[in-house]
């Protein structure tokens, strides 16, 4: 049960052979069979199998840049590795929800990157470890970095749908870099500035009553990153729709992940009224894309009473 | 020997690239933009000196003995001068009624001419004459109008004086000074410029006398051997701004932000040295669709870097967008929050697109004109040389 940092790649081979995917890409389906298998039989193995139901219901699009993946191989890791005993149940009696401590939520991290690296090949890491830490991370130069206290900060989550690829975009935004790198490198120092700010200004945020002020700052910094990533050339005409439709509400919204498309992030400050953001969200479904209110720097992987469960969602777990 | 009836004209001046970033010490690319201003200077017997000024709807007339009295102490001195004559400011001020205060302006050319006309003149006899002038150029919207003037001005009043040479020939259409000369005329018209502006860059009388491109880093003009022709699109969003709100906005971003604002304006810096590479290839060797395609995204990075100094507008990112549509690339030029655009034009982009993005930009309640950046400075021309709707306004006086 050890933290493997490498695939048993042997195990691999024989669960591709099992599921008849021996070459050759895997689709969604058979990355989530083969994450589920192989966790399963890595834990079980050296007991008897126990027969189980596994159901799974995500409130996430996939293939979105959105951590889907990781977020259902970290339910994975955290269920079998409690169903193995390897790790404790913590949800006491009248708790809603229960957190592990730290030293089972590195084993769960651990195996869900296991997951992750079945599914994407050569994965940094980061998703799991925010689908098991929850919060904030700071991620430079391959180290993860979890930030201890983080304010909860509404926002709405948009998909423009615009399909794209990431390895298009990133060899994009290096082949920029190439052409103009006295341009385009300052550019990166910017961003990498941008980013302390950030850090720096929720950090404060949880240590001082937050003001309004804190919010003028995150948006102003929203609005320089999205220049620099169009400048680094990841932007796109849905993208500049997003920003515009919620500019126009006052609000600030950028990119998130590769761009090209895909998703967009917009800050909602707590006085903004909950009327401006339905007709937000309905202007952006008017553009064609997917909307949800949400928010972000919330509770990472946690065990569930299951009354404590959305009704919606409990109902689909429930049918099977 | 004193030339007593001639056409000149001045073109306009644009940022490529630089504005803002320049007033914190990094590199700014100034055009000359093609839209001019034409001045028509004649001798008469009238006795008097008459100046008409149609687009801003001035027109003026005075004794030959009213100005006498206002003759300069130092004057007759031909030398390029740097400091302004403050007595004569005064004496000119006093008598055109503004003693105090500001200038409307009207009183800028009025007191620009007096300024240079006396200067020159006071020293001999007054002679009586009539200038009229024309201009392309939006008034006070950052594209050089007053410095176009000047330089006219300066131009047209050294020929009149015999201090310069009128350098056309039988036969010409069109013809320039040589490099002393136009050194003297930037020389005068810079002083035009510290009337109208107090305090002016310099920029302005410099691409207005030299034309193509100059280079403007802290403090220090150099004009560059030699450009291409660009052929663009000059959008005025008619959005009233103050520069002076704008330089203090980008100023206080950088003090709240300051390691995320300094790399970008190390950014502009090289991409204005970027854009003056490719622009000296494309005098040297053939050029081609990626020297496009280079000026076009260094106008994109460019525009995108104002907004995060904070000098967007949204009727500028509408600009932006509606050229966009139709495959142009462009930014705004000089201080941002509104006021103007300019948008580059391909060799090969048809005039059928040209025409219907400008009226596009119509429709959006913009003036916009079809010119060209990096073309001629002051020159001197023959009557028929002149357009024949400017001939005819000049003409009208």
């Amino acid at each position: 049960m050890e933290e493997v940092k490498r695939l048993d790649a042997e195990l691999v081979r024989r669960l591709r052979e099992f599921i008849g995917v021996t070459n050759g890409n895997l689709d969604t389906c058979n990355m989530a069979t083969l994450s589920f298998l192989y966790i399963y039989l890595s834990l079980f193995g050296s007991s008897e199998l126990p027969s189980l139901t596994v159901s799974v219901w995500s409130e996430l699009p996939t293939a979105a840049g959105l951590g889907s993946s990781a977020a259902y191989s970290v339910c994975l890791a955290a269920a079998l590795l409690c169903a193995s005993g390897a790790i404790p149940a913590p949800l006491k009696e009248g708790d809603h929800t229960a957190r592990w401590c730290q030293q089972d939520l590195e084993r769960i991290n651990s195996w869900a990157f296991q997951g992750e690296m079945i599914i994407h090949g050569n994965p940094s890491g980061v998703d799991n470890a925010v689908g098991t830490w929850g919060g904030m991370l700071r991620f430079l130069a391959g180290k993860i970095i979890p930030l201890s206290r983080v304010p909860l900060l509404r926002i709405l989550l948009t998909n423009t749908k615009v399909p794209r690829s990431t390895k298009v975009l990133v060899a994009r935004v290096k082949d920029k870099i190439n052409k103009f790198p006295t341009v385009m490198t300052p550019v990166l120092d910017s961003v990498d500035a941008l980013s302390c700010t950030c850090e720096k200004v929720l950090s404060e945020m949880t240590c001082e009553p937050i003001t309004g002020e804190h919010y003028n700052i995150l948006e102003e910094l929203i609005d320089i990153n999205q220049h620099h990533l169009n400048v680094m050339g990841v932007g796109h005409p849905s993208l500049d729709t997003l920003c515009r439709v919620t500019l126009a509400k006052g609000l600030h919204s950028k990119l998130t992940g590769a761009g090209g498309g895909g998703c967009g992030i917009t800050l909602l400050r707590p006085e903004t009224d909950s009327s401006v953001v339905q007709t937000t969200v309905q202007d952006l479904k008017d553009c064609g894309f997917d909307c949800w209110e949400t928010s972000i720097g919330g509770l990472g992987v946690q065990q569930h009473s299951p009354l404590s469960v959305k009704e919606e969602v409990l109902d689909i777990l429930n049918s099977y």
